[in-house]
C-alpha cells in the first residue's frame, strides 16, 4: 500500500519525517517495503469546498511510504486506516477526510432510491449491502493534484469519475464502481447470482464465462459487472457518458475471493472484498464520492442514495479482561494505555468490573475475541516493553522421536566412510521416477510447477544422480554421495538412505594406482550400515530391480524382509541420469524404516574376552568359478567342529596355474576353544574333514 | 720446539678442518695431526722427551691439551658429517598423506543439529511428522478454512490431482511444520515443549532466495502460565546462542492465522553489523523467524481448555539461517550439492 506523505497529513498532524513515520508503523505490524520520493501538485481547495483552478504547473516535492499490509488487516488499506494507527502511535486526533464542506447535494437527503435507477438486492448472503446514487457528469480529465496523488499511489488517471471512485478506494478503502446509467438496459441494478452459460466482457477486453455461483451486477437482460471484481465493458464510463450511478458495496469475502480465483482475475477492489471490508462505509463512500465529484467540478449528484442493508450488523461487545491481559503478555499495562489505545484505533470502551466492554468498529473484521483486543493493546504498547522470561518447567521432556537417533548414526556412519551429505528435491521428473517404481506405485503432485517436479520420489537415487552427473560435469575425479530422507510410493512415505559412488574408489594418492570403484566397494558400505543398525543384512541376487545390472548388484535383507538393493546403475539409466556412457556408477537404497521393524532392542551385554588362544590354518582350494563363496563357508561350516570360529576369503585368484572355468579360493579358518587350548592334532583332523567335505561337495583340489 | 710452534701447528689444524667436506677427508686430517707414525702432534709429544728438563712438564701439558682439543673437534666434525648423511629408509616427509576418506555434513543438516541441540538443551523434545499431509491438519485445524486469504501466502503442492479451494478434503504436501502442533496436540495433554524439525513445501519456482522445498523447525509450549514474555525470553536466547550473544534481537506484530498476537523476530543484520546496507534494506534488521501465541481456536481445535491454558509457537527456516550464518547469496546452491560447496563445511 503506497501512502503518499501529504495525503496521510490531511488526516493527522503528524510532524515527524517521513523515515520516522515508515519505522514506527513497521513496529505496530506494518512493514515499510520502501521510501520514494514523489512530486505532486498540491491541493488546494476554496472556502465553498470547490477545488482551485490548477494548471499542473505548482509542483511540491512528497514522500511515497509503501507498506506491506499482512491478510488480516484489509482496513490498513487506505490512507485512512494507516493515518488511524500512525495517530494512535503519536497519541495524536485522526481527522474525518478532508472533504471541503461536504456534498452539496446528497446532505440531509432522505434514504430513498435515488432518482433514475431500480436497485434489487437478490443475493443478500453474497451481499450483505449495497449502496448506490445517481450523478449527472461531465467527463473530462482530473484536476492535477487528484491524478498526481493516483499516480504517486500506483493508479492510472482516466477520466475525472473513474479517478474519483479510485481515489475514495485508496483513501478510505471502499471500493467503488460507476456504470453509465444510459447503457443500463431498464435503468436497473439486480444483484443476483450468474445464470448458467452466462458471459460478461469485463473491463480488461476479455470475455468471461461465469458460474451459476458467481455474485454479478445485472441490468434488466445481463451482467453488467462481476461483483466486487471487476466491471464490464459495456456500461463503462465513456467520453459520452453523462450519467453515471455510482456503487458502493459489501460483498461476502469467501464468495469474491473464489470468483477472482477462478476468473484468475485480480484486482484492487477484489483484494479487499476477499480480505472483509467495512460493512459501515458503503454510504460514506458514496458520500465522499459525491463530494469529490463537486468539488472538482465533475458532476452533481440527484437526490437520494439507494441503501439495500437487509440485516444490519449488530454490534456484539467483547468483554476484555484486565487480568487476561497480564496472563497472554506477562506483563499488566496501564489502564490508560489499554484505554488510549483502543480508542485510539476505534474501539468504544465501557469500564466493566473485570476490566472492560469493548465494541470493534465495523472496518475492524478482524477483532472477534478478546485475544484480538490484546493483540491491539501488546501492538500498540510494544513488545519491546514486556519483560523477556522463561518458561516454567513443570514436566519432564519426552525422549525424541527415535527416528532422529537412528537418521544420525546412518548419516555418521556414511561421513565416516566418505560419502559427502546430499540434499536433493522430493519431487522429480516423471520419466526418470518410471525407472525407480511402477507406474501405479508413483505418487503424482496435482498442480506441479513444471515437468521436471511432477512425481514425488520413489527413490533418492534419482536425485543423487543428478547431484552426482553434475559434478562429473564439473571434472570432479570421484563422487561419493549419500541422501537420508523420505521416499514415497502409493504405500506411504518411508524413510531412506541411498547412495552414489562414481569414479574413484579412493581419494586418488601418488603411492599406488587408482582404482575404480566396484561391486565390494558399495556392497561394504550397506554392510557397514546394517551393522551400525545392528541389523545384519544378506544379500542375494533374487528379485533385482530392474535398474541394477543383474551379476553385479545383490538385494539386500533383514531376516525376515527385503530392505534395499545395491550394485552397479544399468547402462540405459546412467545415460539418463545424464552421466557419461561409459561410468560404473555403484548405487544402493535401504528403507530405514524397514530396517527397524526388525531391530530388536537389545541390551547391550559385553562378552568376555577368550581365556584360550586361537590357531589359524589357511587354506587354499580351487573350485568351479560361479560356485558362490557363500556355498563353499557354508560347506566348511558344517563339516567343521564348533571350535571353528571364523572363516573368511583372504584371495581368490584367476590366471596362470589355475585351469580355465575355475578360481582358487584362499580361505583363513580360526579355531579356539572356550575351554582349553586347542592341540594341532586336533585341528589338522578338522582341517582334513573339512576339504575332504570341499572334495566332495565341490570337487575342490587343494592347492 | 717451543708454545710458538704449538700455536702455529693448533691455527694449521683448524684452517685445514674448516675445509673437510668428506669423512676421508677428515681421516687424512687425523692421520696428519694424530697418526701414531708420521702425525704431526704425535711427533710434538715425542718432542717434548728431548726439551730441557725445567721446560718438560710445561711443555708436556701444552701438548697434551693440544691433542685432547684436536681429538674432540675431530670427534665434533664427524658427528656434523654423519647428520647430513640420508638415514637408513628415509621417505620424502613433504609428500602427502594418505587421509582416510571422510565426507561432509551439508550445512543445512549442521544447521538444524545446531538448533536442535540449543532447544535439547532447554528441555525440549525433538520430533518429526509426515511431509504428506491432510487439508485439515495443514490448513484447517490452524485456523485457515477453505477460502481463508491466509492461504494465499502459502501456495500448495496438492497431490493426486486435487482441485485446491473445492473443499474436498485434499492430500497435499505441507506447506509449513506447524501440522504437527495440531497431530501432538490431538495425541497429547499439556504441558507441551516441542520442536518439530523438517522439510516443507511450496509452489515456489527456482530462483535466488526461493525453492519448492525447504526445511523448517517447528516450536510448540503450552502450559497454565505462557506468556508472550516467555516467547521472547526463549526465543532471544535461541537467536543469541544461534547467531551470537551480542546479536541484537527485535520482536515485531505480524499477522498469522495460528497464533494470536503474532510476532515476527529480527536479529541485528549481519551484514552491515546493523548499520544498513542492501541485505537488510537500509533497516538494519533482518527477519528471522515467525512466532506467536498459540490462537485460542487451534486449542479448541484439539480440544484443549482455551481458558486454561497458553501456549507459544514458533517457526524458523533452516535455509535462511544458513543463509545469513554462512553468507551464502544463492539459496539453489544448498540443493545443487556441488561437492566444492559441500566440502566448504566443517566435518
Amino acid at each position: 500500500m503506497k501512502i503518499l506523505t501529504s495525503w496521510l497529513r490531511e488526516f493527522v498532524d503528524v510532524t515527524a519525517p517521513p523515515e520516522e513515520v515508515g519505522h514506527l508503523l513497521s513496529m505496530r505490524g506494518f512493514e515499510l517495503a520502501s521510501i520514494e520520493p514523489a512530486t505532486v501538485t498540491p491541493r488546494s481547495t476554496m472556502a465553498d469546498g470547490r477545488s482551485t483552478i490548477d494548471d499542473g504547473r505548482s509542483t511540491m516535492d512528497d514522500v511515497v511510504l509503501d507498506f506491506e499490509i499482512t491478510a488480516n488487516r484489509p482496513d490498513a488499506l487506505s490512507v485512512q486506516g494507516l493515518a488511524r494507527e500512525a495517530a494512535t502511535a503519536y497519541s495524536l486526533p485522526l481527522r474525518q477526510p478532508a472533504q471541503g464542506a461536504g456534498p452539496l447535494s446528497l446532505k440531509a437527503l432522505p434514504q430513498k432510491d435515488a432518482a433514475g435507477v431500480k436497485v434489487t438486492l437478490e443475493a443478500p448472503d453474497l451481499c450483505p449491502r449495497y449502496a448506490a446514487a445517481v450523478v449527472d457528469v461531465t467527463i473530462a480529465p482530473s484536476p492535477a493534484w487528484l491524478a498526481s496523488r493516483l499516480q504517486a499511489a500506483g493508479v492510472r488517471p482516466i477520466n475525472n469519475v473513474v479517478d474519483v471512485t479510485n481515489y475514495v478506494l485508496l483513501e478510505i478503502g471502499q471500493p467503488m464502481h460507476a456504470f453509465d446509467l444510459a447503457k443500463l438496459a431498464g435503468s436497473e441494478l439486480r444483484i443476483r447470482r450468474a445464470k448458467k452459460g452466462e458471459t460478461i466482457k469485463t473491463l480488461d477486453g476479455n470475455d468471461r464465462a461465469l458460474q451459476p455461483d458467481m455474485l454479478v451486477i445485472a441490468d434488466g437482460d445481463t451482467a453488467q459487472a462481476v461483483a466486487g471484481v471487476m466491471g464490464g465493458g459495456r456500461s463503462e464510463v465513456s467520453a459520452t457518458t453523462k450519467t453515471v450511478v455510482l456503487e458502493s458495496a459489501c460483498f461476502n469475502p469467501k464468495s469474491v475471493r473464489l470468483t477472482s480465483k477462478r476468473l484468475g482475475l485480480k484486482t484492487e477492489a477484489s483484494s479487499r472484498f476477499e480480505r472483509g471490508t467495512d460493512i459501515g462505509a458503503p454510504i460514506t463512500g458514496i458520500e465522499r464520492a459525491v463530494a469529490l465529484l463537486e468539488e472538482i467540478g465533475a458532476g452533481r449528484a440527484r437526490d437520494g442514495v439507494v441503501d439495500r442493508y437487509p440485516a444490519p450488523l449488530q454490534p456484539r461487545p467483547l468483554a476484555l479482561r484486565r487480568a487476561r491481559i497480564a496472563r497472554v503478555l506477562g506483563q499488566a499495562v496501564p489502564d490508560a494505555d489499554i484505554e488510549r489505545i483502543l480508542s485510539g484505533l476505534g474501539f468504544t470502551i465501557a469500564p466493566s468490573p473485570e476490566g472492560w466492554s469493548v465494541s470493534s468498529p465495523t472496518f475492524r473484521v478482524d477483532v472477534s475475541r478478546e485475544v484480538d483486543l490484546i493483540e491491539e493493546i501488546g501492538r500498540h504498547y510494544s513488545y519491546d516493553r514486556l519483560p523477556s522470561t522463561f518458561p516454567a518447567l513443570d514436566a519432564r521432556p519426552g525422549p525424541p522421536d527415535p527416528r532422529i537417533a537412528r537418521d544420525r548414526l546412518v548419516r555418521r556412519v556414511l561421513l565416516a566412510a566418505g560419502l559427502s551429505e546430499a540434499l536433493t528435491f522430493t519431487f522429480i521428473d516423471a520419466a526418470m521416477a518410471a525407472h525407480f517404481a511402477d507406474a501405479a506405485a508413483i505418487v503424482p503432485i496435482g498442480n506441479p510447477l513444471s515437468a521436471q517436479f511432477s512425481v514425488l520420489r520413489p527413490s533418492l537415487l534419482p536425485g543423487l544422480l543428478a547431484a552426482a552427473a553434475h559434478n562429473r560435469h564439473r571434472e570432479r575425479p570421484d563422487v561419493r554421495l549419500f541422501e537420508v530422507g523420505a521416499g514415497v510410493t502409493r504405500s506411504g512415505e518411508s524413510r531412506r538412505a541411498g547412495f552414489v559412488w562414481v569414479g574413484d574408489a579412493g581419494g586418488g594418492h601418488w603411492s599406488g594406482a587408482r582404482r575404480n570403484v566396484d561391486f565390494f566397494d558399495a556392497k561394504g558400505m550397506v554392510e557397514r550400515i546394517g551393522e551400525a543398525l545392528q541389523t545384519p543384512v544378506t544379500f542375494s541376487a533374487e528379485s533385482l530391480p530392474g535398474y541394477l545390472v543383474r551379476g553385479r548388484a545383490a538385494t539386500v535383507a533383514s531376516a525376515t524382509r527385503r530392505v534395499g538393493s545395491v550394485g552397479m546403475l544399468s547402462p540405459a539409466i546412467v545415460t539418463a541420469a545424464g552421466l557419461a556412457a561409459n561410468e560404473d556408477v555403484y548405487v544402493a537404497e535401504l528403507d530405514l524404516d524397514a530396517i527397524d521393524a526388525e531391530r530388536r532392542p537389545q541390551h547391550l551385554k559385553a562378552i568376555a574376552l577368550p581365556r584360550y588362544p586361537s590357531i589359524a590354518r589357511d587354506i587354499s582350494i580351487v573350485v568351479d568359478e560361479s560356485l558362490p563363496a557363500e556355498t563353499v563357508r557354508g560347506t566348511i561350516r558344517s563339516a567343521a567342529p564348533e571350535t571353528l570360529v571364523s572363516a573368511r576369503e583372504f584371495d581368490r585368484y584367476q590366471g596362470k596355474g589355475v585351469p580355465g572355468g575355475r578360481v582358487s579360493l584362499s580361505l583363513r579358518l580360526t579355531f579356539r576353544s572356550a575351554e582349553r587350548t586347542l592341540t594341532d592334532a586336533e585341528v589338522d583332523a578338522a582341517m582334513k574333514t573339512i576339504l575332504s567335505a570341499l572334495q566332495t561337495a565341490h570337487d575342490a583340489v587343494q592347492r | 720446539m717451543n708454545d710458538a710452534d704449538i700455536a702455529r701447528l693448533r691455527t694449521e689444524f683448524q684452517q685445514e678442518l674448516a675445509r673437510v667436506s668428506s669423512e676421508s677427508d677428515l681421516q687424512s686430517l687425523r692421520d696428519k695431526y694424530l697418526g701414531r707414525k708420521s702425525g704431526a702432534v704425535t711427533a710434538l709429544m715425542k718432542s717434548v722427551a728431548s726439551a730441557p728438563p725445567d721446560l718438560k712438564p710445561v711443555l708436556g701439558k701444552l701438548a697434551n691439551e693440544l691433542k685432547q682439543e684436536l681429538e674432540a673437534q675431530l670427534t665434533d666434525r664427524k658427528t656434523s658429517l654423519e647428520s647430513t648423511k640420508a638415514p637408513v629408509g628415509a621417505v620424502d616427509i613433504t609428500l602427502p598423506g594418505r587421509a582416510p576418506l571422510i565426507g561432509h555434513r551439508h550445512p543445512l543438516t549442521i544447521v538444524r543439529e545446531e538448533i536442535e541441540a540449543i532447544f535439547t538443551r532447554m528441555g525440549y523434545q525433538v520430533l518429526e511428522g509426515p511431509e504428506i499431509e491432510d487439508d485439515y491438519h495443514n490448513f484447517e485445524a490452524l485456523n485457515m478454512p477453505a477460502e481463508h486469504p491466509a492461504r494465499d501466502m502459502q501456495d500448495t503442492l496438492y497431490l493426486d490431482g486435487e482441485v485446491p479451494g473445492e473443499g474436498r478434503p485434499a492430500t497435499l504436501l505441507r506447506t509449513h511444520t506447524s501440522p504437527m502442533q495440531i497431530r501432538y496436540m490431538e495425541s497429547h495433554k499439556p504441558p507441551v515443549r516441542i520442536i518439530v524439525p523438517g522439510k516443507v513445501y511450496r509452489r515456489d519456482d527456482l530462483d535466488l532466495t526461493h525453492t519448492p522445498m525447504f526445511q523448517q523447525v517447528e516450536g510448540l509450549v503450552v502450559g497454565e502460565t505462557i506468556t508472550l514474555a516467555d516467547l521472547k525470553g526463549t526465543l532471544t536466547t535461541f537467536l543469541h546462542e544461534l547467531f551470537e550473544n551480542r546479536t541484537k534481537v527485535l520482536f515485531r506484530p505480524s499477522f498469522f492465522p495460528y497464533t494470536e498476537p503474532s510476532v515476527e523476530a529480527f536479529i541485528g543484520c549481519v551484514f552491515c553489523d546493523g548499520k544498513g546496507c542492501p541485505v537488510c534494506k537500509r533497516t538494519g534488521w533482518l527477519e528471522i523467524l515467525g512466532s506467536g501465541m498459540v490462537h485460542p481456536s487451534v486449542f479448541e481445535a484439539v480440544g484443549y481448555d482455551s481458558e486454561r491454558y497458553t501456549g507459544f509457537a514458533f517457526g524458523v527456516g533452516i535455509e535462511r539461517v544458513a543463509l545469513l550464518k554462512y553468507g551464502v547469496e544463492d539459496i539453489r546452491l544448498f540443493y545443487e550439492n556441488d561437492l566444492r560447496f559441500l566440502e566448504q563445511f566443517p566435518l
